[in-house]
């Protein structure tokens, strides 16, 4: 017997199982069970296990990947680092409070997630606006583009050559007579932290610039020929009837940042190594130094769950607050 | 269109897509079970000793070594190196793990090799270093570093010393001769300024750098302190540390050292430039001096740091790699062959001369005739050896305390606070590694 004789074909539903319960709308006690649930229940054993066979593949892959290995690691870290590892239950956890150098890490990511969320978004969408329908466009956005296309270690080494302090940064300003400005800017916090912040924005304005572009070209001409005639000026329009068209691309631009904020560690690693004396460091690069060079497992796991537990969090907040404002 | 859903099993395109889904699935396992399959780099090639390395510069010099290890041994050497100091010590201790680690591997003596050893992944070397001793092609002194709790883990792989490289040409310039006094040293520091020269290079890109200058300093105010403090038996905030500090603390802020992120690659070319006075650094840089076109003893000499008091004991920071065989070894007897050859004069003169560094064999003249003339006089002179900072205490603590100093170079912290949380490392390190010994 074939598959399909027994089954409705897929994005066919029959009538009356389209509705799935919303939250919302929680079934009135008393009530029978929905006629999806009573259709589930009602399917013969080999449909079960084909539904089975196909979603036993990501099912397999994100357990094996993804949630073991988050299992082991909480299960580390509420171990000690001694060699004969005994159980320390949150002592690993309170070193976000006692370890200066954790405390300095935690301040960098911070700075890291509102470096790398605003200035993409702000630099994209105004270089996407400026270059939109320009003549000069194209070569504009290859050029803000290009630097997307390049590794995070690669665009480190370059702006290794720049803020060293025999760096082309310090030469510029001295060969203008600015001799007092030039500085180890790699050396000193914060301007260490937000200098390598810069140099990332420079890389990842690229993807926001491409990703406005997209939500431009998407604006029906005609509620911008509406507006003009209402007699709104430039900026009304784009901030009335532009921006808000943004939205969904905005959504995106913002939650892809905030996660390459919150895991930022190449573009460190090769600049700094996290230094000098562990002053440039981010969660990610804290966690790394704690695991492998300190030989402290047991902190290196409390760092990558406390990591996992912000990016989820903030994640699943940001998206769900801007998804439900949408309807969607 | 054939929908996903409508097709039905045994048409054209149900068994397209289930011939290919099967394909992918196959293809799938394939790859995964490639993934699980040992990996051939550390399998036995019949004639050669496989050995791991953290430096590929360093290929040429293990094959040159490795012709003249074959006659002797049998074996000649295949080296695995991978560029990352930092991420070869995690492969090579998870490699050990397995049963196919490579016959021999490079290490680092003191307490990196205790750390390694007591997990009982490495073969015991004792009976080599007893035979290496009566031979006289090892000194005895050097036993302590290479051992954990009585047994000999790790034969000497060279022995380097830290000194002060200059530049020749530039000192005869400007009437300056390799200072035997610290007076002397610091005259030549002020001239190399004042003719706009950075007299010192000092940073600490790289990490470890940063330690350089400070068991420097301290070695030259005390030596036996130096020794103390490494073995847990001084205090950080104690007088001779403080000194030091205030001695470093001095020199940057005159301008006489190169910035802290200076790229020590470019050691070699800023001295030959004229751009930087000195250098100190471990003898085995005399390779990229030579190799940047510089002559020993004719554009380059050396000399050991003077002692900071007239009265004080002449000391010198030495390193010294090691050669270690796993128990796990592929060829375990290629690796122990090779191991028991390798301070054999006719290895050493092969593989000193391709490092132009100093052999660990005391009865061995190095190729580079700066080097030699530094071991002569240490060795006439009874200057005492003292075991580079990097090894000598436990590692995590000499990596703790390593970013502190680079925190104290880039004057994100005082000499005190750096002091203070040395110490603070010092106590828990200590304390860590005697309960994990007990």
């Amino acid at each position: 017997m074939s598959a399909s004789a027994t089954r409705p074909a897929a994005g066919t539903r029959p009538a009356g199982t389209t509705d799935p319960v919303s939250p919302k709308d929680p079934t009135p006690a008393g009530r029978p069970p929905s006629p999806r649930r009573r259709a589930r229940r009602g399917l013969p054993l080999r449909e079960r296990l084909t539904s089975g066979a196909f979603l036993a593949p990501a099912v397999l892959l994100v357990g094996a990947l993804l949630l073991a290995p988050f299992a082991a690691t909480l299960w580390r870290s509420l171990f000690n680092d001694h060699r004969a590892s005994g159980f320390a239950q949150l002592d690993n956890y309170r070193l976000f409070f006692t370890n200066e150098a954790l405390v300095r890490s935690v301040e960098n990511t911070l700075m890291w997630v509102a470096g790398t969320v605003l200035l993409p978004f702000v630099l994209g969408l105004a270089i996407a606006c400026m270059t939109d329908a320009t003549r000069w466009s194209r070569f504009a956005r290859l050029c803000v583009v290009t630097p997307y296309a390049l590794s995070g270690a690669a665009v480190a080494v370059v702006w290794n050559f720049v803020l060293t302090s025999d760096g082309a940064l310090n030469q510029l300003l001295k060969t203008v007579g600015l001799d007092s400005l030039a500085h180890g800017w790699l050396l000193e916090w914060p301007s260490s932290t937000v200098v390598m912040i810069l140099a990332n924005a420079w890389q990842a304005t690229g993807v926001a610039v491409i990703l406005f572009l997209v939500g431009l070209q998407g604006i029906p001409p005609e509620t911008l020929e509406a507006a003009s005639l209402d007699g709104a000026s430039p900026w009304q329009r784009f901030r009335h009837v532009v921006l808000p068209q943004l939205r969904p691309v905005s959504i995106i631009v913002i939650g892809m940042s905030l996660a390459n904020g919150l895991k930022s560690f190449d573009l460190i690693w090769v600049l700094t190594q996290g230094g000098p004396g562990r002053a440039t460091e981010t969660l990610a690069v804290s966690m790394y130094q704690e695991t492998f060079l300190l030989q402290h497992p047991g902190a290196g796991a409390a760092i990558a769950v406390v990591l996992t537990v912000i990016v989820l969090a903030a994640s699943w907040l940001y998206l769900r607050r801007q998804l439900d404002a949408k309807g969607e | 269109m054939t929908s996903f859903g409508t097709a039905r099993a045994g048409s054209p395109a149900a068994l397209g897509r289930r011939r290919f889904l099967a394909a992918l699935g196959a293809g799938a396992a394939g790859l995964a079970a490639a993934g699980c399959a040992r990996g051939s780099s550390t399998a036995a090639v019949p004639g050669t000793a496989s050995i791991s390395t953290d430096n590929g510069t360093w290929d040429e010099g293990y094959r040159k070594a490795g012709r003249a290890l074959k006659p002797l041994t049998g074996y000649g050497l295949r080296p695995l190196s991978n560029p990352s100091a930092t991420s070869y010590k995690q492969v090579t201790q998870m490699t050990l793990q397995t049963s196919r680690a490579s016959d021999m591997l490079k290490w680092a003596s003191g307490y990196e090799l205790k750390s390694l050893a007591r997990g009982g992944e490495l073969s015991d070397l004792s009976r080599l270093w007893d035979r290496y001793e009566k031979k006289g092609w090892a000194r005895p002194s050097q036993r302590a570093s290479l051992s954990y709790r009585g047994k000999v883990y790790g034969i000497p792989l060279y022995e380097s010393y830290y000194v002060v490289f200059y530049n020749k040409r530039v000192f005869a310039r400007l009437e300056l001769r390799p200072p035997a006094t610290w007076d002397e040293l610091l005259h030549c520091a002020t001239v190399l300024k004042r003719n706009r020269i950075t007299p010192f290079v000092a940073t600490q890109n790289g990490s470890w750098p940063a330690y350089e200058w400070f068991q420097e300093l301290v070695s030259k105010i005390d030596p036996d302190f130096y020794s103390a403090l490494v073995g847990g038996r001084a205090r950080y905030t104690d007088g001779v540390a403080r000194q030091a500090l205030d001695i470093w603390q001095g020199f940057i802020r005159k301008g006489w050292m190169t910035p802290p992120d200076f790229d020590q690659n470019n050691g070699a070319a800023a001295l030959k430039g004229g751009r930087t006075g000195m250098f100190l650094h471990g003898t085995w840089q005399a390779q990229s001096l030579t190799g940047a076109g510089m002559r020993p003893g004719r554009d380059y000499d050396a000399f050991i740091l003077p002692t900071v008091g007239k009265s004080t004991r002449k000391s010198v920071i030495t390193e010294s790699g090691v050669l270690a065989v796993p128990r796990s070894a592929t060829t375990r007897e290629a690796g122990m062959a090779n191991v028991g050859a390798w301070l054999a004069p006719p290895v050493q003169r092969a593989w000193t001369d391709f490092l132009q560094d100093g052999s660990a064999n005391p009865v061995v003249r190095p190729g580079n005739p700066v080097v030699a003339q530094l071991k002569e006089t240490i060795a006439r002179e009874r200057v005492t050896r003292l075991i580079r900072y990097g090894e000598a205490s436990p590692p995590n603590l000499v990596q703790g305390n390593t970013q502190d100093l680079a925190g104290f170079m880039t004057e994100q912290s005082s000499a005190d606070a750096t002091l203070r949380s040395m110490e603070a490392r010092a106590a828990d390190e200590w304390a860590t590694w005697k309960r994990d010994e007990a």
